[in-house]
C-alpha cells in the first residue's frame, strides 16, 4: 500500500514538470502560429491592395503619390481576356448544370451496381492533376485534327471542355449535399400517389434543390473564371483567359496596374462568396 | 397493398434502369470522352520515341521513363518538387494546427468571418495569389527598401527558393486548416473535459487524448497538402524564375519549348502516379477510420 502510493507521487511528479514546459510553449506557439498564418495568407493581399494606388509604373517605397487610376485603364489591358473568361465561364456553368444536376440525383436517389465507380470516376478530376489533364485534351484534338481534318484546338470549346471537367464535380458534390437534407418522404408520398419516377423528379425533387443549384452554379462560374492549370495548354493565341494572361504579364514585370487586377478579382470573388454563403455552409462543403 | 407495393418500390432492384442512364449517362459520358480516353492515349505517347526532326515516332519502349529515372536533371527536378512539397506540407502544419484547433474551439461571434477569410484565398486563381508574394519580396518592395535600409546590402528576395516555399504554403494553408478543421470536428471535445475532470492538464489531455484520434485526419490534410505543392505550377513559374524547375512547370517546358511529347507524357505521368498514390493512401486511412 504504501510502495504504490510511492509509485504514483514519484510519476506525478514526473508528469506534472512535463506538464509544467508543454503549458508554457502552448500559449506562445499558439500566438506565432496564428500570427504566421495571417501573414502568409493577407500580408500579400493587403500590399497588393496598398500597391494598386501608387502614382508610379513601377515599385518602390515611398511611392510618388495615390491614384485611383489603373484601375480605369484596367479593360484597356485586359478587356479581351476577361471576356474570354466570362464567356467560358458562362457557357461551362450552362453545361456542367445540365450534365451535373441529373448525375447528382441519380447517384443520391437510386442504388444500383457500379454506383462507387461512377461517383468515383465522376469526382476524379479534382484529385486527377489539372495541367495533366489540359494537355492530354490538347493532344487529343491534335490527333483527331490529324486523322479526321475537324479543327479543334484553338477554339473557345476546347477550353469549356476542359473546365466543364472540373467544374461538374463541384456541382454533383453540391446537389449531392442539397439532395441529403432533403427529407425523402415527400418523394415517396409522391410516388405512392402515382407519379412516376421522372414526375417525382421533375415535380419534387427539382424544385426542392433549387439553393443546391444556384450554389452549384455559382461554384462552376468561379472554378472555370479562376482556374489556371486546365487552361494552360487550352488557350491559343487571341483566345486567353484571364489568369494565363496575368500570368504571362507577371513573367515580364509587377506593377500598381497588375496589383489593381488582382484587386478587382479578388473583390469580385469575396462578392460571389458572400452570395454564396446564404446558400451552403463555406467551411463545411468545400473540403469534405 | 400500398405498404407492399411502397416495400417493392424501396428494392434495389426496382431501380428504374432507362432513368438512371439518363441521369448518369451525360456526365459519365463526358467525363470518359474528355478524360480518361484522351489521358490514356497520352499515356501511350510515353512509350512512343522522340526524334529531332520527326518529333515523335510510334514504338513501344520503356527508355523515356528509364530516362527520367537515371538522368540527373530529371531526378534533380522530381527530388527538388518532393523536398519542396514536404517542406511546405510542415511548414503548413505546423502553422495550420493551431489555427484550426482554436477556429473548432472558439465561440467567437467573429468565427464566420475567419472561416471566410480562409476560404476566399481557395477560389482566387494561383496567378493572383502569387502577385501579392511578388509585391513582398520584389526589388524595390517595403520589405526589400527596409532590408537595404538597415543593413546596407541587397539581398535578393525573389527567384529564391524561400520565396517559393511561402506562395506554396500561402497556398496549401487554407486547404489544409479546412481539412483539418473537420478532422478536429469529428473528435469528441467532451472527451477532453473527462481527461481533465480526472486530472490531467489541458495539454496532457490534448496529446494523450485529442491528438491520436485527430491523427488520422492529421495525415490526410498533410497528403493533400503534398499533393497541391507536387502540381504547383504559378509559384514555381513566378516567384522561382526560370531556372528554378519543378514537375509541373517541367511539364510545360518539355512540351511547349522542346516539343518533346514522349518526355512530357512520361512528367505528367509521374506527376499523375505520386498523386494518386498519395490520395490512395489517404482514402484508404479515411476508411479505415470510420
Amino acid at each position: 500500500m504504501a510502495m504504490t502510493s510511492a509509485v504514483s507521487t514519484r510519476t506525478s511528479v514526473k508528469l506534472a514538470a512535463s506538464d509544467r514546459l508543454l503549458m508554457r510553449l502552448s500559449m506562445p506557439y499558439r500566438i506565432v502560429a496564428t500570427a504566421c498564418g495571417i501573414f502568409l495568407l493577407f500580408v500579400p493581399m493587403l500590399m497588393t491592395f496598398y500597391i494598386s494606388l501608387f502614382d508610379q509604373p513601377f515599385i518602390t517605397f515611398p511611392p510618388r503619390g495615390y491614384t485611383w487610376r489603373w484601375f480605369t485603364e484596367l479593360y484597356a489591358d485586359f478587356g479581351h481576356p476577361f471576356m474570354v473568361s466570362l464567356q467560358v465561364a458562362l457557357a461551362v456553368v450552362v453545361l456542367s448544370l445540365l450534365i451535373g444536376v441529373p448525375a447528382g440525383i441519380g447517384l443520391s436517389r437510386y442504388e444500383f451496381r457500379g454506383k462507387g465507380t461512377i461517383s468515383m470516376l465522376l469526382l476524379s478530376p479534382l484529385t486527377i492533376p489539372s495541367i495533366a489533364i489540359s494537355l492530354s485534351i490538347l493532344t487529343a484534338a491534335i490527333a483527331i485534327q490529324q486523322r479526321t481534318g475537324v479543327v479543334l484546338t484553338g477554339s473557345y470549346s476546347i477550353l469549356v471542355v476542359g473546365h466543364v471537367l472540373i467544374a461538374t464535380p463541384w456541382v454533383v458534390r453540391l446537389c449531392l449535399v442539397s439532395l441529403a437534407n432533403h427529407n425523402r418522404a415527400v418523394e415517396e408520398a409522391a410516388a405512392s400517389l402515382g407519379a412516376t419516377p421522372l414526375v417525382v423528379i421533375l415535380r419534387v425533387t427539382i424544385p426542392a434543390m433549387r439553393q443546391g443549384m444556384i450554389a452549384a452554379a455559382l461554384f462552376a462560374f468561379i472554378i472555370s473564371f479562376e482556374s489556371l492549370e486546365m487552361s494552360l495548354f487550352l488557350v491559343s493565341p487571341g483566345i486567353s483567359t484571364l489568369p494565363v494572361a496575368t500570368l504571362n504579364y507577371l513573367e515580364v514585370k509587377v506593377d500598381p496596374l497588375i496589383a489593381a487586377l488582382s484587386v478587382v478579382q479578388i473583390i469580385f470573388v469575396a462578392a460571389v462568396l458572400l452570395v454564396l454563403d446564404r446558400f451552403v455552409r463555406l467551411g463545411r462543403n468545400i473540403v469534405h | 397493398m400500398a405498404e407492399i407495393s411502397d416495400r417493392v418500390r424501396r428494392q434495389p432492384d426496382s431501380v428504374p434502369v432507362g432513368l438512371a442512364t439518363l441521369l448518369l449517362g451525360p456526365a459519365t459520358a463526358v467525363v470518359a470522352m474528355a478524360m480518361v480516353i484522351p489521358l490514356i492515349a497520352f499515356a501511350r505517347y510515353g512509350f512512343n520515341s522522340y526524334d529531332r526532326i520527326e518529333l515523335m515516332k510510334q514504338a513501344w519502349d520503356i527508355g523515356n521513363y528509364v530516362r527520367f529515372f537515371s538522368d540527373p536533371f530529371f531526378l534533380g527536378v522530381l527530388l527538388r518538387t518532393i523536398g519542396m512539397a514536404f517542406l511546405a506540407t510542415v511548414l503548413c502544419l505546423a502553422i495550420g494546427f493551431p489555427i484550426a484547433f482554436q477556429l473548432v474551439r472558439t465561440q467567437s461571434r467573429f468565427k464566420s468571418i475567419a472561416v471566410f477569410l480562409i476560404v476566399l484565398p481557395l477560389f482566387i486563381s494561383g496567378t493572383i495569389r502569387c502577385v501579392g508574394w511578388m509585391i513582398v519580396l520584389a526589388r524595390g518592395s517595403l520589405l526589400d527598401t527596409v532590408i537595404v535600409t538597415v543593413s546596407g546590402a541587397r539581398i535578393d528576395l525573389m527567384h529564391t527558393t524561400l520565396a517559393v516555399l511561402f506562395g506554396i504554403a500561402s497556398f496549401n494553408l487554407p486547404y489544409l486548416i479546412l481539412t483539418l478543421q473537420s478532422a478536429i470536428e469529428g473528435v469528441d471535445m467532451e472527451l477532453q473535459q473527462a481527461a481533465e475532470g480526472l486530472g490531467a492538464t489541458p495539454q496532457r489531455a490534448f496529446w494523450r487524448v485529442i491528438w491520436p484520434l485527430a491523427f488520422p485526419g492529421v495525415v490526410v490534410a498533410a497528403i493533400l497538402s503534398f499533393v497541391l505543392a507536387m502540381n504547383a505550377y504559378a509559384a514555381p513559374v513566378l516567384l522561382g524564375g526560370p531556372r528554378f524547375q519543378m514537375m509541373a512547370p517541367l511539364l510545360y517546358w518539355e512540351f511547349g519549348t522542346q516539343n518533346n511529347w514522349p518526355m512530357a507524357s512520361v512528367v505528367a505521368f509521374v506527376i499523375m502516379g505520386t498523386t494518386l498514390l498519395l490520395v490512395g493512401i489517404a482514402s484508404a486511412l479515411l476508411l479505415r477510420r470510420r
